[in-house]
């Protein structure tokens, strides 16, 4: 049901990010290959099955109405209406229909309770829909029938061949894939590449160089670091990298699983204390800790603050108040001391999750909507209209020109290899998160300690669901 | 002649009552049923596990805060409004200097009654956006740009308002208050208009002060508007739902930081919606409707007066 | 009542109570004592409050012409270029739609409440009957608990009406037409049950014996003689369910991407705000509260000695 929160209130992917079950992982990864084609689950209606025609795989009819429901973010929802069009070229004469939205739950959860439900939709944004509660009440479609089915670029290959690593794991739930995440996105620092030419600061390397930069910054008179107060989860990046880079990936597996051991761990501590260097060093932009991520972007992009946290959507997001001249650059969280993860390594997932509810009138339509999506040339539509990357393995056409920020992503991406981590605790563990975010709050307003931070962290482990 | 009563008595009430009951009773009643079980909200699914939400809603700091921060607004809000409101009215329909024109208003009482009104006519949609603005919380703010150009307040540490733990609350309220007033004014400047004059001017006559006119004349005889104000402010009080959930910060809803701008509605819709605990939400429910009834049933106790004619 | 008589004196007084000094008898001063400290604090603080009141409207309506950068960057800002874009986009962003359904909507809730509520308080102030009184306090029960207690069920009660009686539905006019009015009943009988209460009943009783039939009586007799709570109740809905965010943002989804937007004009300014959040178009959420705004404002400054003489008669009963 709708909320008047969503308002103003925003993450593209925090929620998207974070149907991660996780990562490198064995167990999700096996599950859903064991998953086969076809869905076993017949409590909500027949699911559709791989027929043999490479074109039309899921039986797909143009007689049926497509009824598609679109997450108008940071992305807008005109990318859709490209695959909309390809969708009706293919399909003669098919009636799509289309609705951009901010508020998925609010005009999606009365539509799921009375059981007519749209048959794709993006399930993003500050008011999606809790993905684990969808699957526990049986409402989403298995989507391991469109790994199977052929790639529409090249049919000898299937789509899971063509996923980025991770894509399917990030959509799977209690081992099967329930959600495409569309969109590849990563977490760390944002500058203006230009404001440090200009000052001749360098790019810092390490967490120390890091905090004496946002010295020399403040003594050049502009706040180092910004952050979307009101939204404390944006601050959260730079601590759970911080932390994921000091522990290693089994830590952030165990923080993921809300294991209270994990908060005994140093590197929890350590990560958090070296973020609240930035308190100490009183380096945070006036009124920040207040800010909703709107205020504190554009103040950032202003060029009152040098630093902020947030995923790649940013560039985009900020597309309207950006100076031509800024020069958007990303940077990862930089590295501590004795870090078990290498320098390189960041917060990276798959995000928007796309589903296909189970009880939808057009499950084929659905599925073949989502297949659309993986071809070369949708994929470049959207990387040239929303400005980020998607799952898609080599997704890009030559002729498409990034933006610098989306540039100096794909460059870190490209760095950390196989090394990236995610935090999954954010969508799958809410009750857990809100505790967190409440502890982050008070920490950037300095009204606790780190060690204090730690503790309410590991108490809150209790709010596991 | 009431021999046709009873058939007059049941056509005129079997269709408000009728409605009434399906829309409005009959939900409130069901809300008591969900607060028994462990529904999730999104499913039709749900177990009966009796009072096991009741327990464990009052072990729950996060409630309990709320439930305190609830009584508050019920207190403070329908004081202060009403104060201002009375302030005003007093100020603005016999307030006036008393010289041969009697009793009277202050100087452009007229332009103060239409201006005051105004914010009530906005919707709560403008209110939220249009003091988010207001309480932002560095120069572009309305009130820090103030403070900061008068020199109150220093550029590097502005104040934070609605995410300050000790007055976030108390930015609502202002919020709930400022649109409030011009509202109670208009009704108490109406009853004060319907006081005859020649009272007050009987007891200045007698060497009365104006403060004494007000206390001994005015508010005794407005004693019924006050008690109108407050049964409509107490349930506006309850209901800070859409300020709070956009003003202040926090995860899911506002009610930060850290819960210090907790209320009952906001607690219950992060666990409805966000946590997908819908019985333990209707279970808070449930406490509020009690808390509500027996706080309505003592004021209005409390309050009964014995009418005043004139 | 009067306001421009003396009472005592029977001259014509003056409403500014400055420009009569010459007239000013001296002994009258002894009933002034403080009334100057007083004047000038009370002044004060009157013209302090138009300013908190008039000054954020101002700042609303300005923010319109601003662009985003000059929206962050300092409150004094003032725009560069005045210019309408900004009105388009919020306009394009369906303002206008907005505005129309909430009239309906009103239209329809406001004759209903006013109906049934006048009727069912009547009955119960009027007539002595076998559970008067329970039914009184049932309805007044009703007026102490926030809405959002019943919301859920509520909205599962609005979907089943909807399968029965598909215009009574989710997203229907009518159907939210009904909640409304269930919705308002409590404090409108609450406040009209005590208003006819206090209504002379010898009018009343004089129709009975002309041989007036209930009904008729209630119609012709005391309708025209309440009228004056009535129209004070009714503007005491007005502004209720204007305000109503919570239940048309429940009720009034869109229950397929065909199914046509009706949302409320509250619920649809949050919509353009979140849109504004996502897109940074302050200007263009400031231009959409400027529209929001001004027509009630007109509305209301043109009608205001209704509301306020509404109000007044309220309390004269």
């Amino acid at each position: 049901m709708g909320s008047a929160t969503g308002y103003n209130r925003r993450d593209l992917f925090k929620r998207a990010a974070a149907i991660t079950v996780l990562a490198a992982g064995g167990t999700s990864l096996l599950a859903a290959c064991a998953g086969g084609s076809g869905s076993s689950d017949n409590k909500s209606g027949a699911s559709p099955t791989l027929g043999g025609d490479s074109k039309n795989p899921f039986g797909v009819k143009a007689s049926d109405a497509l009824d598609v429901v679109i997450f108008k973010g940071g992305y807008g929802d005109d990318y859709a209406k490209v695959f909309e069009d390809a969708y009706k070229k293919a399909y003669a004469g098919a009636n799509v229909s289309h609705l951009g939205t901010q508020e998925i739950s609010g005009k999606l959860q009365p539509r799921f309770n009375a059981g007519s439900p749209p048959d794709v939709f993006d399930n993003s944004g500050a008011q999606a829909m809790k993905a684990d509660v969808l699957v526990s009440a049986d409402q989403l479609t298995d989507l391991t029938v469109l790994l199977d089915a052929p790639y529409l670029d090249d049919p000898s290959k299937k789509i899971r061949d063509v996923l980025l690593p991770g894509t399917i794991e990030q959509g799977t739930i209690n081992g099967k894939m329930y959600s495409l995440n569309y969109v590849y996105t990563v977490f760390g620092l944002w500058y203006s590449a230009k404001l440090f030419k200009d000052k001749g600061w360098a790019v810092p390397k390490t967490w120390d160089e890091f905090i004496t930069l946002c010295g020399t910054i403040k003594a050049a008179g502009i706040a180092p670091f910004a952050h979307q107060g009101k939204y404390p989860y944006y601050a959260n990046y730079i601590i759970f990298s911080l932390i994921a880079k000091q522990g290693g990936q089994e830590l952030v597996k165990k923080i993921n699983a809300c294991d209270a051991s994990a908060w005994d761990d140093p590197a929890v501590l350590a990560g958090v204390t070296a973020f609240n260097k930035i308190m100490e060093g009183d380096f945070l932009l006036p009124g920040t800790n207040g800010m909703t991520h709107t205020e504190s972007q554009t103040a950032w992009c202003q060029g009152k603050a040098a630093f902020i946290p947030s995923g790649s959507w940013l560039e985009n997001e900020m597309l309207d108040s950006t100076p031509a001249d800024f020069d958007m650059a990303f940077l990862p969280v930089p590295s501590l001391p004795g870090d078990k993860l290498a320098a390189t390594a960041l917060w990276a997932g798959a995000g928007e999750p796309f589903m296909v509810p189970s009880k939808a009138k057009n499950k084929a339509g659905g599925l073949e909507f989502l297949r659309m999506m993986l071809t070369k040339d949708g994929s470049s539509k959207f990387v040239a209209t929303a400005n980020s990357l998607t799952v898609l393995k080599d997704g890009v056409n030559a002729d498409v020109q990034l933006k610098p920020g989306t540039k100096s992503s794909a460059v870190a991406v490209k760095a950390a290899g196989d090394v990236t981590f995610s935090f999954s605790f954010q969508d799958l563990q809410t009750a857990f998160d809100a505790e967190v975010e409440n502890a982050t709050n008070e920490l950037v307003n300095k009204r606790i300690s780190p060690a204090e931070w730690v503790a309410r962290g590991k108490a809150a482990t209790a709010k596991k669901v | 002649m009431r021999h046709r009563k009873t058939p007059f008595i049941f056509g005129f009430l079997v269709v408000p009552v009728a409605l009434y009951i399906l829309l409005v009773i009959w939900p409130y009643l069901q809300t008591f049923g969900y607060s028994l079980t462990d529904w999730s909200g999104a499913s039709s699914e749900m177990n009966f596990i009796g009072l096991d939400n009741y327990t464990k809603l009052f072990q729950d700091s996060a409630f309990l805060g709320a439930l305190q921060h609830n009584l508050l607004l019920l207190i403070v809000l329908p004081l202060a409004t009403i104060l201002l409101a009375l302030f005003f009215a007093f100020m603005l329909n016999v307030g006036g200097k008393s010289g041969t024109g009697g009793v009277q208003g202050v100087r452009g009482s007229a332009f103060y009654k239409v201006v005051f009104f105004f914010p009530q006519v906005l919707s709560v949609a403008i209110l939220s956006v249009l003091f988010q603005g207001v309480y932002r919380t560095d120069k572009g703010g309305l009130l820090n740009g103030v403070l900061i150009a008068l020199g109150i307040v220093d550029e590097q540490h502005p104040w934070d308002f609605a995410s300050n733990p000790t007055f976030g609350l108390w930015c609502i309220m202002g919020v709930i208050v400022w649109s409030g007033v011009g509202f109670y004014l208009v009704l108490f400047s109406a009853a004060m208009q319907s006081i005859p004059k020649d009272i007050y001017e009987a007891a200045m006559l007698d060497g009365a002060k104006r403060g004494t006119t007000f206390f001994k004349i005015t508010l005794p005889l407005l004693w019924e508007s006050i008690q109108t104000a407050w049964v409509y402010l107490a349930i506006a009080a309850m209901d800070a739902f859409a300020l709070v959930s956009t003003m202040t910060p926090g995860a899911y809803y506002g009610g930060g930081p850290d819960h210090h701008s907790e209320i009952m509605a906001t607690l219950l819709m992060r666990n409805f919606i966000t946590f997908g605990k819908a019985g333990y939400a209707c279970a808070m429910g449930v406490v509020i409707f009690f808390i509500t009834l027996v706080l309505s049933v003592v004021s209005l106790r409390v309050t009964r007066r014995e009418k005043i004619e004139f | 009542m009067s306001t421009n008589t003396d009472a005592t004196t029977g001259i014509p007084a003056q409403r500014n109570g400055g420009n009569d000094e010459p007239r000013k008898p001296v002994k009258e001063q002894r009933f002034a004592d403080g009334g100057g400290v007083l004047n000038v604090f009370s002044h004060g603080f009157l013209a302090l409050w138009a300013v908190l009141i008039i000054g954020p409207l101002i700042w609303i309506i300005l923010g319109s012409f601003k662009n985003n950068a000059e929206i962050g960057d300092s409150a004094w800002s003032w725009p560069s270029h005045w210019g309408f874009d900004a009105f388009t986009r919020a306009w394009n962003k369906g303002i206008g739609d907005f505005f129309v359904s909430t009239v309906i909507v009103l239209a329809g809730s406001l004759t209903l409440t006013m109906l049934l509520g006048s009727m069912a308080a009547y009955v119960l102030a009027r007539y002595e009957f076998r559970g008067n009184r329970v039914i009184y306090y049932f309805f007044v029960a009703g007026a102490m608990f926030p809405v959002y207690l019943a919301l859920v069920p509520l909205f599962f009660m609005m979907k089943n009406l909807g399968t029965v009686i598909p215009w009574l539905g989710l997203n229907q006019y009518a159907g939210l037409i009904l909640v409304y009015t269930a919705y308002s009943l409590p404090f409108t009988v609450f406040f009209l049950h005590s208003f006819f209460r206090s209504l002379p009943s010898a009018v009343h009783e004089a129709a009975m014996i002309d041989g007036c039939s209930h009904t008729r009586a209630f119609f012709q007799v005391m309708v025209p003689m309440a009228k004056s709570g009535l129209i004070s109740v009714f503007i005491f809905n007005v502004l209720g369910q204007w305000n109503q965010y919570l239940l048309p943002l429940t009720l009034m989804q869109q229950q397929s991407s065909s199914d046509p937007d009706r949302s409320m004009l509250a619920q649809g300014l949050m919509n353009l705000a979140q849109q504004s959040g996502y897109a940074s178009d302050f200007p263009g959420l400031f231009a959409g509260m400027t529209i929001a705004m001004l027509p009630v404002l007109v509305v209301y400054l043109s009608f205001q000695r209704q509301v306020q003489a509404g109000l007044t008669s309220a309390t004269l009963k």
